[in-house]
């Protein structure tokens, strides 16, 4: 994506068409609609995808739903029916965009698009216009297997939020977590939006503390299979599977690079966080107190590391400088303060904090100790805060309804929802950085 | 319930083995307990006591405890050693120095309050403390091995000081 992409500042209002033109009407720039603070949504019409035989109508509808929901979900759009008679066929492939109509609901931005299948190749082919331009911003087309309409809807959805928000979406990243589904706890994955449940371990025990490796390669977990809780990485393209090498207790992994992922060991005495190699070979110790550190999470560039210790006594967030090995405290509110998540634009700090009542919640810290805010309240425990790839939203555990189950935020705290329908408890909730 | 005949089937096969105390076979009637036919047969089998160890007490061995290794209990957040701590840890020392070929698993729980990551590494510092007393008290360290299964094995499910108090241990279990 160009630097020296032009961007509007654009209030998307129903009642301000006027000034919609006069913004989004400077010729040759490129276009990115930008969300002012509290502004609002973009507000995008969406048509049903035009097919010609049953096979493909029955891809349509499936597609339709996907991008629908897809993009509803993260809570960039104000989802718009768009109006009657919005396009016509016009000369050889090109498409009459009825603009007049679009900007009378509101539409700032207009999507549509078909989809063929020939030889058992679908094609999906969208179009994405500027209303107040009265313009095609972009055109591409979308070839994949049927059975993959899933991937190939949420491919274009996150082409359309890069273009129009130019950010990264969360569009293709994963969460893995842990379930008792089973009767015990194993590890499983599922889509950013709570869709396409897997199973990855079955190791009948206990399986814990999930983490993916930055680039979506590795996911390193904790596992009671030897009868202790060891650290377990798993090559995720050919299933390999290494356990780190000391004896001794491991517990909750966090990925420093794609390289080296850091965990709690405990074979020189006391709980210290070390650096492993994706092959399990310990390669240095990171923190030196005879306390319990505890839970590392690293600041985007890899330079910090935010993690639990007892040093002072009870559980406090500290983070700790790699190159100086420095660490100080972050938090000073609240006597027990645990699992930090280190946000994934690097400014950021959820952690969560127990009451004296036994409360956990859920708060984001700057990483410099300002801007302390408290995101959930009065809803038994809320725990396990994970970033999505964008920074926009966190998924975490929550036991509201009495059992736990994962669910999904916007950074903010706002629009508190479940993430998804599944048997037993889910809990500690990781959500990659990766983009498939 | 279930426990408790495992209790009485685990020590009944003790004594059987010749290696158990007067103690042992004589606990489970200690138990709030009705399966207790089965139990009152085993003594005749325990004619040659090989110690003479004291009883086990301490808390919850009146009412659920069982097994001649009695818990150490914790603090809530805390893995350090009490004085009721310490003196189960004394008696379990002395049962250990009777039975000096017997090896054992040092497990450390939790309360399910609190964080399962931290909980994982507050229940491995109470395995490890209570296997560090027990070394100062003489107890060979390659006898005990420490784990910790932090807050994922609660003893009582229960939620309420009651449960929480028993789930704040350091378990011992004796490895075949």
């Amino acid at each position: 994506m160009p630097l020296s992409r032009q961007v509007f500042s654009v209030v998307f209002m129903f009642l301000i068409a006027l000034p919609l033109h006069l913004l989004a009407a400077e010729p040759g720039g490129e276009y990115i609609a930008i969300r002012k603070e509290g502004s609002g949504k973009i507000a995008l019409a969406v048509s049903k995808l035009d097919s010609r035989t049953t096979e493909e109508s029955k891809l349509a509808e499936h597609l339709d739903t996907i991008i629908h929901d897809g993009l509803d979900y993260i809570g960039a759009f104000s989802m718009i029916s768009p109006p009657l008679n919005v396009k016509n066929k016009g000369e050889g492939e090109h498409l009459l965009i009825n603009y007049g109509a679009l900007d009378s609901v509101g539409a700032a931005v207009y999507v549509c698009g078909a989809v063929t299948t020939t030889s058992g190749t679908m094609t999906l082919a969208m179009e994405v216009y500027d209303t107040s331009g009265a313009k095609l911003l972009f055109r591409k087309t979308y070839n994949g297997q049927p059975q993959q309409f899933r991937a190939t809807g949420y491919a274009f959805c996150s082409d359309l939020v890069e273009f129009l928000t130019g950010k990264k979406s969360v569009f293709g990243s994963k969460i893995v977590f842990v379930s008792n589904k089973t009767g015990f706890k194993e590890i499983y994955e599922c889509d950013f939006d709570g869709h396409g449940v897997e199973q990855l371990t079955n190791s009948r025990t206990i399986s814990l503390t999930p983490s993916l490796s930055p680039d979506g390669r590795y996911l390193a977990y904790t596992d009671f299979s030897s009868g202790r809780p060891a650290l377990y990485i798993r090559d995720l393209s050919d299933g390999k599977t290494s356990a780190a090498e000391k004896s001794g207790v491991s517990i909750d992994p966090g990925w420093k690079n794609s390289r080296e992922v850091a965990t709690t060991l405990s074979f020189e005495g006391d709980q210290a966080i070390y650096l492993i190699t994706t092959g399990g070979l310990v390669s240095r110790r990171l923190t030196n107190s005879n306390a319990i550190d505890v839970s590392p999470s690293f600041s985007p560039d890899g330079n910090k590391m935010a993690f639990v210790s007892t040093r002072n006594g009870s559980p406090q967030i500290f983070i700790q400088d790699l190159p100086s090995g420095q660490a100080s405290r972050l938090t000073f509110s609240g006597r027990y303060n645990t699992q930090p998540s280190w946000s994934p634009l690097g400014d950021k700090i959820a952690y969560t904090t127990m009451d004296n009542g036994g409360q956990i919640n859920i708060f984001v810290i700057g990483a410099d100790g300002s801007g302390l805010i408290q995101l959930t309240a009065n809803s038994a425990e809320n725990e396990s805060p994970s970033w999505s790839p964008d920074g926009s939203m966190i998924v975490f555990t929550s036991s509201r309804k009495g059992v736990k189950k994962l669910y999904i935020m916007n950074a903010t705290g706002e629009n508190q929802r479940p993430l998804l329908p599944m048997d037993g408890e889910q809990m500690q909730p990781c959500w990659s950085l990766f983009r498939q | 319930m279930n426990k408790s005949i495992k209790g009485i089937v685990f020590l009944a096969m003790m004594a059987t083995a010749g290696c158990s105390s007067q103690t042992a076979v004589t606990s489970p009637e200690k138990q709030e307990s009705n399966v207790t036919p089965p139990a009152t047969n085993v003594p005749a089998a325990s004619a040659s006591p090989v110690t003479s160890a004291p009883s086990p007490s301490g808390y919850g061995f009146d009412r659920w405890q069982t097994g001649p290794l009695g818990d150490a209990f914790f603090d809530f957040d805390s893995s350090a050693l009490g004085a009721d701590a310490q003196a189960q840890l004394k008696q379990n020392a002395g049962w250990l120095d009777n039975n000096s070929l017997t090896k054992v698993l040092i497990e450390g729980h939790c309360d399910s309050r609190g964080t399962a990551e931290y909980n994982l590494a507050l229940g491995e510092r109470r395995a490890t403390t209570a296997k560090e007393y027990l070394k100062k008290l003489g107890v060979a360290p390659s006898r005990l091995e420490a784990v910790s299964f932090g807050e994922e094995k609660p003893f009582d499910t229960n939620t309420g000081e009651d449960a929480w108090a028993k789930n704040r241990r350091a378990h011992f279990v004796i490895k075949k």
